[in-house]
């Protein structure tokens, strides 16, 4: 064929196609979609239109050109924008509620975007460990496993409970993430927080295992302060624990949910 | 078909999603003819423009059905597509002058058994 991939651009005669028809389409659909939606989903409406001329690339080369193309690839970017766009929605949608206690600080901050984008990848191991489809009690033992190498029996000990039981809960956590293994990319923003609970039972026997020399001042926080202030017991078990400031951020933000720490009540005792 | 003395093959398309770049509108452009003048280069060849395959799919065996098929990303075929030709060597002149060949693809060429 002896045609580059560098053939001047523009000057190429595609059948049925007008001279520059993509490089046209694309920005006429970007702005008119952009109009529709709002700049601020720029980024959404690009990708929706670059989307539909790929798609217009396969499908008229493999069959044939439609005959209104620029209103063909109207369509298709217009279903993308709107399936993008319900997806995105739908995370912010929960992110507000996850974060609606949040604070004049936090406020400032630039918006996180939790769900397909934890930075940390230790925090958003966490949650995959802590997955719904795992039994809350190998949740917890397969992130203390995985996360904190803690041996089998350090975990025993820690749960009152006996190896072979531990050894047990971290098989049947390991079935079920071998199950749900094709998915196990980033959890969902609603994933995350219903797990989060089990994340912060987690992360109470963190507090317990590593830092002993705070144990006067945590128990202080547990006990004293734990029903005057949960969120103060919780944003200082997060600030010591979270050496990431944008993983900081998201705990602080999702602090009014941990209500349900069932492990910690355990654990806690354990230290005087 | 027409011609009884040509053989009919499958051309399975491979591409390795890693290494390939999103493209322009106006490479698109370029794209889509280079395309449109191959298939009308080998008009006469081209039994079936079969199509392109969506990722995912099930995996079928006597123990059940699972997802799949799980194999390395560059092993995975994304299209698929009928040619005639008298020879494997004219089968092989028609992939070769494929402009999905400039974008990373591979071409797998097998001749179908049978009249």
């Amino acid at each position: 064929m002896g045609r580059g991939p560098e053939g001047l651009p523009g000057t190429t005669a595609a059948p049925g196609l007008v001279e520059h028809f993509f490089r046209r389409e694309y920005g006429r659909l970007v702005a008119v979609l952009t109009r529709k939606v709002g700049v601020r989903h720029l980024d959404v409406v690009e990708d929706a239109v670059q989307g539909a001329l790929l798609t217009a690339l396969t499908a008229w080369t493999a069959q044939r050109i439609p005959e209104a193309p620029g209103a063909w690839l109207y369509r298709v970017a217009h279903n993308n924008l709107i399936a993008d766009l319900r997806r995105k929605t739908n995370r912010l949608r929960i992110l507000e509620q996850a974060s609606d206690t949040v604070d004049q600080e936090s406020e400032q901050s630039p918006p996180s975007y939790f769900a397909g984008e934890v930075a940390d990848d230790t925090l958003r191991m966490l949650f995959i460990c802590c997955d719904d489809a795992i039994p809350r009690e190998s949740q917890l033992v397969f992130a203390l496993k995985t996360l904190c190498r803690f041996s089998v029996s350090e975990i025993a000990l820690r749960l009152f409970t006996s190896d072979a039981n531990v050894y047990k809960r971290l098989g049947r956590a390991r079935d079920r993430l071998r199950q749900i293994a094709p998915e196990i990319e980033t959890p969902p923003l609603d994933a995350l927080k219903s797990r989060l609970p089990s994340v912060q039972a987690v992360l109470y026997l963190l507090f317990n295992e590593f830092l002993g020399d705070l144990m006067s001042q945590a128990r202080e926080l547990l006990f004293a302060r734990e029903q005057a202030d949960r969120a103060a017991v919780h944003s200082y078990l997060v600030t010591t624990l979270c050496p990431d400031i944008e993983m900081r951020l998201q705990f602080t933000r999702a602090r009014n949910v941990p209500r349900s720490c069932e492990f910690a009540p355990a654990s806690v005792p354990s230290l005087s | 078909m027409g011609d009884p003395m040509s053989k009919k093959y499958l051309f399975l398309q491979r591409s390795q999603p890693g290494n390939w770049q999103q493209p322009s509108p106006a490479q698109m452009q370029d794209m889509y003819a280079a395309f449109n003048a191959w298939k009308e280069k080998f008009k006469d060849n081209i039994l079936d423009m079969g199509g392109k395959l969506m990722p995912g799919g099930k995996v079928v065996t006597t123990s059940g059905a699972t997802d799949g098929p799980f194999v390395e990303a560059k092993e995975i075929v994304g299209g698929y597509m009928f040619v005639s030709a008298e020879s494997v060597e004219k089968a092989l002149e028609v992939a070769r002058a494929m402009p999905m060949l400039m974008t990373g693809s591979s071409i797998e060429i097998r001749e179908v058994s049978g009249p």
